[in-house]
């Protein structure tokens, strides 16, 4: 992108947090003036500080669409950190007041507020000096990491120090094998300072729902303790690249972590392309583990197509399975036993956008145990 | 919070993300072809399945008087949730998936409920529901005994698993009738059985009065007789009786909205921090609070009481016609459509405080709000030219539309000297949060899948509330007076500023 910012975007300059500050208050009474005009009063509301993290502009700009998208469910002081390391060392911060129009029938707006540092050049010891005085008082802050974290990085330290909750999305790490890895030795150094989640882990929330709710009736409860396999399949795209399955694992090192499962040799890929290994069960029998990349229109590359759990118990092969219905935004959910369905219904399987994805992790404070044992146990997967 | 054992040891449930859904088990609806089903269940049944919290193993069985056949229902369903979903447009697959387990069996004739136990049967060995029901009345109140004993009767509520019924209001229209009709559904259900519906239980905001004073520490101390002056519950409707006419002329506002949603939303305002956020400790409290109410005997009616009717006016800028203009009115009735309450909590918390309680039809708008005025400062340092601008300080909670709270408070108008003028602090629930709460259906309707009984009023709330109202509407009926108009489209008579003007205070203006 250009080196001139743009204002239509991200607003005035001002330089300095007090001019800064001033600006945002300028802006605030001209709204309220505005609004006043036409009989509304202007509340300004936040419930969080976030900041965003992106190392491209074009990162930057759709973080910002996304806030503000969010901006009626989770009005925020958003401060969208774009570190741009070719440039000549220095800051320049732009701010900007957006108020959406009001619904027509609540007569009220409501104020989010956007304020952009861009950072050129060696910005590395300096960021977070320029962050901390933006923050608002006694309100969480998220840290929401667009790409792939720097872990070496002193400002990633800076900022993470500022965090309640570290968000990140695996699915954007260029590598995911060795960053998931340094994700979860940031988890255990968390102590509850801050809670780390995953939009990975986000998007697998309905296929645990539906994993779950198979085993909330008391027979198939049962069933758990006898798992013999399990296969997933993950979206690949049609040229083949290799994709990394970080969801499929994810959700394997759940179930592993739930049920007591072990790892008993490393990943290794399969020869039709994907990985098989086993795992051990708490009474040691062996658990079949297949992840199968398969190609599906209309699925983003990593994301699940499909799952099936197999139970054996007195000779009685019971299946549990998740299929996406191609091209839909919905799954099939049944369970045979012995090859014969026993029942199947149709469940909502929407594809949640970023937006859907952030607007649910802001919903949640504190750190995520469930997930971070699902991390830990995808970590001694590999 | 009672969570069943079953679900609770699903070690894949951990966690704060996964919902806790329901034990597999059906749901028969009493009254399959009626408005309420229609506009209310079914849409509330079709959203839970779309946030995918209802059970893999769960039916619907609709009852009902008229014969028709399972596909003809759920015809008549798809339209109604495709009209009156709070999403839209209908999800067909979903929809689909869902209609596939609802059944209807007609209850009109003798062999009705041998078909419904046939039904239900064969869906617990199809499903493996387990003899898993509940059993929701959305019928007129006449028919709720005659169906429980024949629920009862064909053992329907003995299939092997747990049975619930879920119950619509009005619950009885006086205390005899409710004591009867409890002791009826007793002969089946007991009382842990037995969800008595006050829908306004569900809303979000109503919970989060809850949230509000006992998840903070700051409010509690100030929730007292020293430092509330006084509190006023509103309940305001803009609308007329509309199409419920017959059913509302018998009822009155008296026992359509204060016997049941103002007496909750004081009970929640007034009582004390419960135990727990269980069925058990919650009613427990609120039922304190309900017992310690001052009753307004025969001879006080006048004095603390206040009942009017609407006569012909306007509601935003349309003329309406009066009360006994409406459809299925009488031209004498003698049915209140407002009612204005003075209350007494008698307990050490309340002593003394004045809960002022209203609510009526063709008020200038919808709103409903509780509203604690607190004491003014005891020594005024300000002159009194300086604090003419100062109303009492007031803690709002607004419970519909536009949920949210807000304290005023005295401020100093950036002028040279002082001048003072009160300001709001206000929280949108809206703006704060998602602004697509559930409906108060989705919540209740959970709730009774999950047996968890602490939105739902228990007999002896019922009860003493039917104790509270009973001797005013005695009261009134001695009364041989026509009764007080006040037009539509204003706050409701004249009298009713009186019953408040007397003790030095005015209504708000919600």
């Amino acid at each position: 992108m250009s080196l001139v910012t743009d204002q239509s975007i991200w607003g005035a300059p001002a330089s300095g947090v007090a001019a800064l500050e001033r600006e945002l208050a300028r802006m605030r009474r001209v709204q309220s003036a505005q609004a006043a005009d036409q009989g509304h009063v202007v509340a300004r509301a936040a419930v969080l500080n976030l900041i965003v993290h992106a190392s491209r502009e074009v990162h930057a700009r759709r973080a910002a669409a996304t806030i503000r998208q969010l901006s009626q469910r989770h009005p925020s002081r958003a401060i969208i950190v774009h570190v741009d390391s070719e440039r000549p060392p220095g800051f320049e911060a732009a701010l900007a007041t957006h108020c959406l129009l009001p619904a027509a029938d609540a007569g009220r707006q409501i104020c989010y507020e956007q304020i952009l540092v861009r950072a050129r050049g060696d910005s590395d010891e300096r960021l977070a000096s320029a962050v901390i005085p933006m923050l608002l008082p006694d309100l969480p802050t998220f840290l929401w990491w667009t790409g792939t974290p720097p872990v070496d990085q002193r400002h990633f330290d800076d900022l993470l120090a500022l965090a309640d909750r570290f968000i990140v999305d695996s699915a954007d790490f260029a590598r995911p094998d060795v960053t998931l890895q340094q994700i979860a030795r940031i988890c255990e150094g968390g102590h509850g300072r801050y809670g780390v989640t995953d939009f990975n882990w986000t998007r697998i929330t309905p296929w645990r729902e539906l994993v779950a709710s198979f085993f909330d009736a008391p027979t198939w409860r049962a069933l758990l303790a006898d798992v013999t396999g399990i296969r997933v399949g993950f979206a690949v795209d049609a040229d083949g690249r290799d994709i990394h399955p970080s969801q499929a694992l994810l959700l394997i090192g759940w179930l592993a972590s739930r049920l007591g499962w072990r790892p008993t040799a490393a990943l290794a890929p399969s020869e039709a392309g994907g990985l098989l290994f086993s795992m051990r069960r708490a009474d040691a029998a062996e658990i079949q583990v297949r992840v199968r990349p398969r190609f599906e229109r209309g699925l983003a590359e990593g994301d699940l197509s499909g799952l099936r759990l197999q139970a054996e118990r007195a000779g009685v092969l019971t299946e549990f399975v998740v299929k996406r219905v191609p091209g839909m935004s919905h799954a099939l959910a049944s369970v045979s036993t012995d090859g014969t369905l026993v029942s199947s219904r149709t469940i909502p399987l929407p594809a949640p956008s970023v937006t859907d994805l952030l607007g649910e992790e802001l919903t949640i404070a504190g750190s995520d145990r469930i997930y971070e044992d699902a991390l830990a146990a995808l970590v001694r997967l590999a | 919070m009672v969570i069943p054992a079953t679900t609770l040891a699903n070690p894949l449930r951990a966690g704060p993300r996964l919902a806790r859904v329901p034990e597999p088990s059906i749901l028969v609806i009493f009254g399959g072809t009626g408005d309420l089903t229609s506009r209310k269940l079914l849409p509330a049944l079709y959203n839970l399945a779309l946030q995918r919290l209802l059970p893999p193993a769960f039916a619907v069985v609709g009852a009902g008087r008229t014969p028709m056949s399972d596909d003809q229902f759920r015809a008549e369903l798809r339209e109604a949730v495709a009209t009156f979903s709070r999403t839209k447009p209908l999800n067909e697959e979903v929809w689909a998936s869902f209609a596939e387990r609802v059944r209807y069996v007609s209850t009109g004739s003798p062999e009705g409920y041998v078909d419904l136990a046939r039904t239900l049967a064969a869906l617990d060995l199809e499903l493996g529901t387990q003899g898993n029901r509940v059993f929701y009345l959305a019928t007129p109140p006449k028919a709720y005994e005659p169906i429980v004993r024949d629920i009862g009767l064909h053992g329907l509520s003995r299939a092997g698993g747990w049975s619930r019924v879920v119950i619509e209001k009005p619950f009885g229209n006086d205390l005899r009738s409710a004591m009867h009709l409890s002791e009826k559904i007793h002969d089946v259900f007991s009382e842990h059985q037995i969800f008595r519906i006050d829908h306004y239980l569900g809303k979000e905001t109503v919970q989060n009065i809850l949230v509000l004073r006992f998840a903070n520490a700051i409010f509690e101390p100030l929730w007292t007789r020293q430092f509330v002056d006084h509190v006023q519950i509103t309940v305001a409707e803009s609308l007329g009786s509309e199409e419920r006419g017959e059913y509302y002329d018998a009822a009155g506002a008296m026992r359509d909205v204060v016997q049941n949603h103002l007496l909750q939303l004081l009970a929640l305002v007034a009582m004390e921090p419960p135990v727990a956020f269980d069925a058990g400790a919650v009613r427990d409290e609120k039922m304190k609070v309900l017992r310690a109410m001052r009753a307004i005997g025969q001879d006080e009616v006048a004095e603390r009481t206040v009942r009017g009717q609407y006569a012909g006016g306007f509601i935003e800028g349309t003329k309406v016609p009066g009360y006994r203009g409406e459809p299925g009115i009488g031209t004498l009735s003698q049915t209140e459509t407002y009612v204005a309450l003075k209350c007494y909590v008698d307990n050490w918390r309340w002593e003394g405080t004045p809960f002022y309680l209203r609510t009526g039809k063709r008020l200038p708008k919808r709103s409903t709000e509780i509203a604690l005025q607190f004491r003014s400062a005891p020594h005024q340092v300000f002159s009194r030219d300086a604090s003419a601008g100062l109303d009492p300080n007031t803690l709002v909670l607004r419970i519909q539309p536009d949920e949210g709270i807000s304290l005023k408070f005295g401020a100093k108008v950036p002028v040279q000297g002082v001048r003072i003028r009160s300001v709001n602090m206000d929280f949108v629930y809206g703006a704060s949060f998602m602004v697509d709460a559930p409906d108060a259906y989705e919540t209740l309707i959970l709730d009774a899948l999950r047996g968890d009984a602490t939105l739902f009023t228990r007999r002896d709330e019922v009860e003493q509330q039917w104790r509270f109202v009973d001797p005013i509407v005695e009261g009134w009926s001695a009364d041989q007076t026509d009764l007080p108009t006040y037009a539509a489209g204003t706050w409701g008579p004249t009298e009713a500023d009186l019953l408040i003007a007397r003790d030095g205070r005015a209504w708000r203006k919600p």
